[in-house]
């Protein structure tokens, strides 16, 4: 299984519908899809239709009571579970603070999924904290999407001096991709060209600002499944095609192709 | 992941409409439009995917339209922990042999299964099926479900008719309690039970089809006491059953397996009549014989072409890789003469000669036994003739194969081969009237001598055709230096191969003469026979007799 987290210290960057709709998009190319919405407000949880709710809530699951499968759900898309947000896990540091190894928690509680699912895409709280620490540890790849600003140039600067800093997390593939481009700024397509060129790691997928992508708040699914030929769906599309090479740089299987019915 | 408690089926008499109904007074229901269902299920005529259980099937409707049609192999037995689950590859526009398909699960699954028979249709089953969706107040699916109508097709006598409508819950992870609320409805309201067997089971059963109704094999019940003639007539009707089912794949050339089973039943037709002696009246016997010599004669050349195709892949691997591809022409020729044959044989199959041979042999082999036979040995029973023709068998061949040195000529070994058959086919017609596990490993031991027999014989007329096949090439200008040169060197393997063969028949016959196997034979042919000397011919000329009669036997006699 391959954890791939969706991370932006900061917020409102277009970081749930990119988790969504990546989600959607390893679902439909036949790997065995969990999506887990680690953010308290809910937004993936909102757009697949799920209670925002766990099973003994988010104390026991991080705990581990009964492992994340009491708490997982399927969507309505063939392949694709989602494991709820939940209001309680706004606390999510302190409660991982109160347990053993806390920077390992996610890497431990996903551990025993790995059979079940091929792909694992964590949809991140905003900020630097425990809860990202646990992000970075269970992650084989980090996808960071990012609005062409200066602010937001200087949130990728933090992140990867924060990974710089920390040697356990050095291993880990950082991925930035630009989100809710508008090409009508100049300065946008300014730090388009200037950061992949500071940062050679910047996928060349970037996803356009589209009002269709707030819609996906009233259909409550991925854009994917409802505007497939939205240029924004287009650009997950593609963006997904460069997510599977980056994947399989490192070990290099294809899916299988072979599908199991029942009979 | 299914699960076999989800499947359900309709009791008689209630059907989709009420279900419906139902439902839709418990969940807020979502339907999606309906889809034609099409399941057409394959075979070999020999029935060996299903004796391997599984069921082969081209599905086209609703697992997933956007893929087109499907092949599907599913296993017969309910998927447990230890069995496979369906296995799925897309379906080429028409399905021949194994071979052929492209790469995938279905494929491998069933190719060593299926082998070189071609996949036949043997049940279709046709309908309608609706997907259900329940919702909650978010509009979020809760479960699925599909509900199919059903109808059987039979391709074989063209029957059709109406089967059990059926529920199939797909639920959802998580979404448990409702999963089990439907479950409950489904049973105790409406109720459905979980479905018994898989739809072609299902079908089969309710066109009146009996899967497995053929096999090549011999195996009939006997009674020992009942009359040599009767038995034997039954024996040879069964033969005769085996060439009339093969005929019309043999005529169409589904594959190669008709027309060789169709000659294996003629062999043992002939081997019958020569073998089970004085128990028929003879001018019917010699003129039988003579019809079946006719018939195994006019289909040796299609045969002969179809086992120098079965046998290329094998050559080719024989040779060296530089000379493998010299070797095409020489399955261009073959094909080139196929055709042609095989239209000849269609012809001979279709003609009036056969139809009224097979008709008239029926006749006979229908007619009651007349109270007065005039074949000395009509009236017998049946074991008693079985246990003399048998051991007198087992005589010849243990004398034969005793005779043979490094030095025999191939003559020999070819008539020691044709008594080892003899011997076998005789021990298959009459193995029901012996001990099952006395009778089996002596069966499995001559299949064994017959294996090595026949691969020095098979080896030696395969280089003499092979010698035969190049001059032809050669006459019609269709082989060149390089083509005649490969096929030079493939005799040579082929010659190699028989030496091979001829080294180990020591070792395979010294299996026969074994002294348990021996006593195994006296002991179920000979225990309580009458011993005179026109029994027992071979007496005075038989050294072995005394070692084997010396050798400890249960039996005794």
């Amino acid at each position: 299984m391959k954890v791939i987290g969706v991370y932006n210290i900061k917020g409102g960057v277009g970081k749930t519908a990119a988790a969504v709709n990546l989600a959607y998009l390893s679902a439909i190319a036949g790997y065995r899809t969990l999506l887990w919405d680690l953010d308290p407000q809910a937004a993936a949880t909102y757009y697949f239709r799920v209670k925002a709710r766990v099973r003994g809530g988010g104390k026991a699951l991080l705990r581990g009571d009964q492992g994340l499968d009491a708490s997982i759900k399927g969507t309505d898309f063939e392949r694709l579970d989602l494991l709820p947000a939940e209001f309680s896990l706004r606390n999510m540091d302190l409660l991982l603070e109160e347990q053993k190894g806390p920077t390992k928690r996610l890497l431990r509680l996903l551990r025993p999924q790995a059979p079940t699912y091929d792909h694992c895409l964590l949809d991140c709280p905003p900020s630097i904290s425990l809860v990202s620490e646990n992000v970075f540890r269970a992650a084989d790849l980090l996808l960071v999407p990012l609005i062409p600003t200066i602010l937001s140039a200087r949130t990728l600067d933090q992140l990867l001096d924060f990974l710089e800093g920390h040697p356990r997390h050095r291993g880990l593939k950082v991925r930035p991709f630009f989100s809710m481009v508008d090409r009508r700024r100049r300065l946008h397509r300014e730090l388009m060209e200037r950061l992949p060129e500071r940062y050679p790691c910047f996928l060349s997928a970037a996803i356009p600002y589209s009002s269709e992508v707030e819609r996906m708040g009233i259909h409550r699914m991925p854009l994917i499944a409802y505007a497939p030929s939205n240029p924004a769906a287009e650009a997950y599309q593609a963006l997904w095609a460069q997510i599977s090479a980056a994947l399989a740089e490192r070990d290099g299987s294809p899916p299988d192709q072979s599908r199991v019915l029942a009979p | 992941m299914s699960d076999p408690k989800l499947e359900l089926q309709c009791p008689p008499g209630s059907g989709v409409a009420e279900i419906l109904t139902l439902l839709a007074a418990r969940w807020r229901l979502a339907e999606e439009p309906a889809r034609a269902l099409s399941r057409a299920f394959y075979d070999t005529f020999d029935w060996a995917l299903f004796a391997d259980g599984g069921a082969l099937e081209r599905r086209a409707g609703p697992q997933d339209p956007s893929a087109g049609t499907e092949l599907v192999w599913s296993p017969l037995e309910r998927p447990s922990h230890a069995q496979p689950e369906a296995l799925v590859q897309s379906a080429p526009a028409e399905l021949g042999f194994a071979a052929e398909l492209e790469d995938g699960p279905v494929r491998s699954r069933i190719l060593g299964v299926a082998g070189i028979r071609r996949l036949l249709p043997v049940m279709g089953v046709e309908g309608r099926s609706r997907t259900l969706r329940a919702l909650d107040d978010d509009d979020k699916t809760l479960w699925r479900a599909t509900l199919d109508e059903l109808r059987f097709q039979d391709p074989v006598s063209g029957r059709t008719g109406e089967l059990a409508a059926r529920v199939r819950i797909l639920p959802l992870r998580g979404y448990d309690e409702e999963r089990d609320a439907l479950l409950d409805q489904l049973t105790f309201e409406l109720g459905l039970s979980p479905a018994q067997d898989p739809a072609l089971l299902e079908a089969l059963r309710a066109a009146g089809r009996q899967p497995c109704d053929y096999s090549s094999k011999i195996d009939f019940r006997l009674a020992p006491r009942d009359r040599a003639d009767a038995v034997t007539k039954t024996i040879l009707r069964a033969l005769l059953e085996t060439i009339e089912r093969n005929r019309a794949g043999a005529q169409a050339n589904l594959d190669s397996e008709f027309l060789h089973d169709l000659r294996v039943a003629v062999r043992r037709t002939r081997s019958a009549l020569t073998q089970i002696r004085s128990v028929l009246p003879e001018p019917v016997v010699s003129h039988y014989k003579e019809r079946f010599a006719w018939v195994q004669q006019v289909t040796g050349p299609v045969r002969d072409l179809d086992v120098y195709l079965l046998d290329f892949g094998d050559y080719q691997a024989s040779l060296p890789p530089p000379l493998r591809p010299l070797l095409e022409p020489m399955r261009s020729f073959i094909l080139a003469h196929y055709d042609e044959e095989q239209r000849r044989l269609a012809g001979i199959l279709d003609g009036t000669e056969l139809k009224e041979l097979l008709t008239q042999w029926r006749a006979f082999l229908e007619a009651p036994v007349p109270d007065s036979p005039e074949a000395t040995d009509a009236a017998r029973s049946i074991k008693s003739v079985a246990d003399v023709r048998i051991w007198r068998m087992a005589k010849r061949v243990r004398r034969e194969g005793r005779a043979i040195t490094p030095e025999s000529p191939a003559a020999d070994l070819h008539e020691l081969r044709k008594s080892c058959k003899k011997l076998r086919y005789l021990m298959e017609f009459f193995q029901s009237l012996y001990p099952e596990d006395e009778v089996r490993p002596l069966i499995r031991l001559l299949k064994e001598l017959l294996d090595n027999l026949g691969s020095f014989q098979d080896l030696a007329v395969q280089a003499a055709n092979l010698r035969e096949l190049a001059g032809r090439m050669r006459a019609e200008g269709r082989g060149d230096t390089d083509t005649l040169l490969a096929m030079g060197a493939l005799v040579g393997q082929v010659l190699e191969r028989q030496q091979r063969a001829r080294d180990n028949f020591g070792v395979v016959f010294a299996g026969f003469l074994d002294g348990d196997n021996q006593d195994r034979l006296r002991r179920l042919f000979h225990a309580r026979q009458d011993q005179g000397p026109d029994q027992d011919p071979d007496r005075e000329c038989d050294p072995q007799r005394a070692q084997v009669a010396a050798a400890p036997s249960g039996a005794g006699d």
